[in-house]
């Protein structure tokens, strides 16, 4: 915006930047991932690590393919950071269930680099849905669809035995995550050996998710709601039923496929809504979905309600807007 | 007494924190008086409304004070002359307020005369001079507001039926501007005395000095301020609050209507520096000529210097030691709100509170934008509760109507939301643009995106135009 003829550039104000930038998020967020991904090193074994470091080496490797055959135009404007790709890679590694065979791992990470980061933002100016679990949903669940639950891993196949909606049928469910030293409910927790490795401990999940949520200032509002509606219909479940209304709750929030990816999925700013309202009835349709998903033994099923909410994002958008100032806003 | 005031973290709406460290330690930094430039370039119209005429032609020699432009409007306010001298010519020049080209009178120095003063008024008799009289010499002084809006000081004295409260904004928000709090250090008597003429135009209810300092940092100046009955209210630093429409809701709870003003809810928000300015005018007979601002830059750190109006920044710059040609930017005013400028010979004008001078190797922060990334912080950040992203995003696509029901209109042009983007997005373009599309035309005389003059709001920092609703 030189003035031509001016040795001095011209600019609107403002002139000073408070120093938060997309790399120092990134960043923050890696380094919060870090936490579950340690933790689910401890309680699942090597098999974890190796999932991250799979997922998150061909996010990398994507990247610097990108960056190295497309022509400048067509590449990400923030091409020349690691940032980006190391947040994707580490969201695919903590979001594959740890059965999973580590081909998928590597093909989740590779169609979220490829297909939903750089080309949905190359062809839509944005991204409308979050790129890991879409990749995980198109290509998981095209597995499922052409060969079966037991080939895709969109879900374990076992689940579909349990019976959620009886007090008895829960039971068994949480004795499923019983170990030697540890109740179902610790378990749930503390320590799981199945499921999302991103969830192995819900306690580090909720530790690191928390301390993001304060240190990002990310959409906290998705957050709470999700949290609030799904922890809601768990204990009414769980009153109707009759059975343990404790470990009703803390089995819905305490899944991996919940309480990973309500922190760190469900708060991916560019799929996610802007306004007030919108960010509250996202959070509280995405906890309805995943619920009902859960409780229909969809265990891991939570990204088929996030890829959903997500495509209603233009529509939470012009919904629940604050009244400013001025308009009875005074906040 | 000299203490520091050790407030410089401002926080924000969102848990953000504006860091205004760059002017620590300013306010224990003295006047320095700037001297006359050999040539002055006196913009001709220096206020929020229509634009005055020369009262002088070149070739014609002026003494300092006389008036060289003036105007009929009841919004308008004369401009006079800085120094005395001979009168080369009149032409556009960069308006820094304005952004744009407009009228100035260049006067070359002469040998110096008496300057010409007004009709001084003693302080313990002001109850014998008529409101009008009174409100008289304040508009023949061209006083505004020198928080940085250029209103007319006179035009918000006259509003004696709706003034409850007044209040004087000592707040100094501007993340670059160190001279108010040490005005408040060097000028106490001035400044009560100029709160006691206000206070008897207006004759509010009740007076409030609105301070960041915390108790005790000004000890002569709270005295002078108990003795004339004067609440002082210690405000939480915060940069927003800087803006008189946040100001009166952080002290009263009250909000001013959209469109409306703050005397519409019974209260007069003038500036600190607005108030001493009175007292020099009724007191001394000195219209507004010079005024004190700070100057900042990585070599010379904060310093506040006092300057006549129409000095070029570039003879500022030489006094501070500092190289024009140096620099690859320079911004007047607040350096979230104030414009950059195409060279240093733009002049000070009176609503210059602040001149900031950036080095080759201080680039601009801005210069690498990414997309949006969509994160909310420019909402969450946004004092007055709109979503400055979503009205990035309605007015690339020139959605008009969204932009209504987004309430465009109510941007205060802070510059927050640039300031927390981490794509590090100029947000302020789009936002200017988007408020003057949902503007009616007719609004108070503002064009798009002009700040002052030009604009009608009396808010600042925060100089836009009228609102519609």
């Amino acid at each position: 915006m030189d003035r031509p003829g001016s040795p001095y550039q011209i600019e609107l104000s403002p002139h000073i930047h408070s120093g938060i930038t997309k790399d120092g998020l990134m960043a923050r967020t890696f380094l919060a991932m870090c936490v579950p991904a340690v933790a689910a090193g401890f309680a699942m074994g090597t098999d974890a690590l190796i999932h991250i470091v799979l997922a998150v080496g061909t996010s990398l490797v994507c990247r610097l393919l990108i960056t190295a055959l497309l022509p400048r135009g067509s590449r990400p404007q923030d091409d020349r950071s690691a940032a980006s790709p190391l947040v994707a890679g580490m969201i695919v590694g903590l979001s594959m269930p740890i059965a999973s065979p580590y081909p998928l791992t590597v093909g989740v990470s590779a169609l979220t680099m490829t297909v939903f980061k750089w080309l949905q933002g190359r062809a839509f100016g944005r991204k409308y849905v979050n790129p890991a679990a879409a990749s995980k949903l198109v290509l998981l669940g095209g597995l499922t669809l052409a060969a079966g639950l037991g080939a895709g891993m969109l879900f374990y196949p076992g689940h579909l035995r349990l019976d959620l909606w009886s007090a008895a049928g829960f039971d068994r469910v949480i004795e499923f995550y019983e170990t030697q030293r540890l109740s179902g409910i610790e378990s749930l927790i503390l320590w799981k050996t199945h499921g999302w490795i991103g969830g192995a401990s819900g306690l580090a999940v909720l530790v690191a998710g928390v301390g993001v949520v304060i240190w990002l200032k990310l959409k906290w509002r998705i957050v709470l709601s999700l949290f609030l509606v799904i922890g809601s219909l768990a204990i009414l479940v769980g009153a109707l039923t009759g059975g343990d209304v404790v470990g009703r709750l803390v089995f819905h929030l305490f899944t991996g496929s919940v309480v990973f990816m309500g922190f760190f999925m469900a708060t991916e700013p560019q799929s996610t809504p802007m306004t007030d309202g919108g960010q509250c009835a996202f959070g509280a349709l995405l906890g309805v979905g995943t619920f009902l998903l859960q409780q229909m033994n969809v265990l891991g099923g939570s990204i088929i309600a996030l890829v959903a909410m997500n495509l209603l994002t233009p529509f939470f958008d012009r919904i629940g807007m604050r009244r400013p100032y001025g308009h009875g806003g005074g906040r | 007494m000299i203490r520091r005031v050790d407030r410089y973290r401002f926080r924000e709406a969102g848990g953000f924190v504006v860091d205004a460290s760059a002017k620590r330690g300013g306010e224990i930094v003295p006047f320095q008086t700037v001297p006359d430039p050999e040539s002055c370039v006196v913009l001709l119209t220096q206020h929020a409304g229509r634009s005055n005429v020369p009262l002088v032609r070149p070739g014609e020699t002026v003494i300092e004070g006389q008036k060289i432009a003036d105007s009929d409007d009841a919004m308008g306010v004369p401009v006079h002359a800085p120094i005395s001298g001979i009168v080369r010519k009149i032409e556009d020049v960069y308006h820094p307020g304005a952004g744009a080209g407009a009228p100035a009178a260049f006067i070359e120095r002469h040998a110096p005369e008496s300057p010409l003063g007004s009709r001084v008024f003693d302080p313990d008799r002001l109850d014998e001079v008529s409101t009008e009289t009174l409100l008289g010499a304040v508009r023949e002084a061209g006083i505004v507001g020198l928080g940085g809006a250029a209103f007319p000081t006179h035009v918000k004295l006259a509003m004696r039926e709706k003034a409850a409260r007044l209040v004087i904004n000592a707040k100094e928000s501007d993340p670059n501007v160190a001279c108010d709090l040490r005005l408040q250090q060097e000028y106490p008597d001035e400044i009560v005395a100029g709160i006691r003429a206000m206070s008897r135009i207006l004759d509010p209810e009740e007076v409030i000095f609105a301070s960041r300092a915390g108790p005790g940092a000004f000890p002569e100046l709270e005295a002078l301020l108990a003795r004339a009955g004067v609440a002082v209210a210690h405000i939480r630093p915060s940069y927003s609050v800087g803006s008189e429409k946040l100001l009166v809701r952080e002290l009263f709870g009250l909000e001013v209507p959209c469109g409306g003003y703050p005397p519409d809810v019974g209260v007069v928000v003038h500036n600190v520096f607005t108030a001493y300015a009175v007292a020099r005018a009724l007191f001394a007979g000195e219209p507004l000529i010079s005024r004190g601002l700070t100057l900042l830059s990585r070599a010379t750190g904060p310093r506040n210097l006092w300057v006549k109006v129409g000095t070029p920044l570039r003879d500022v710059l030489r006094f501070a030691g500092l190289d024009p040609e140096r620099f690859r930017r320079l911004t007047v005013a607040s350096l979230l709100m104030g414009r950059s400028v195409p060279d240093p010979d733009v002049p000070v004008i009176k609503a210059t509170a602040g001149i900031c001078a950036f080095e080759p190797d201080e680039p601009d922060p801005y210069d690498r934008s990414l997309p949006c990334i969509r994160c909310g912080s420019c909402n969450a950040v946004c004092p007055v509760g709109i979503y400055p992203a979503l009205i990035m995003e309605a007015e690339a696509r020139g959605q008009t109507a969204r932009l209504r029901r987004l309430h465009a209109e109510d941007c205060i042009d802070c510059g927050l939301c640039s300031y927390v983007c981490p794509a590090t997005i100029r947000l302020t373009g789009s936002l200017r643009r988007a408020t003057a599309t949902v503007r009616p035309a007719n609004g108070s005389g503002a064009s798009s995106g002009s700040e002052h003059p030009g604009s009608g709001d009396t808010d600042r920092p925060f100089g836009r135009g009228q609102r519609s609703c």
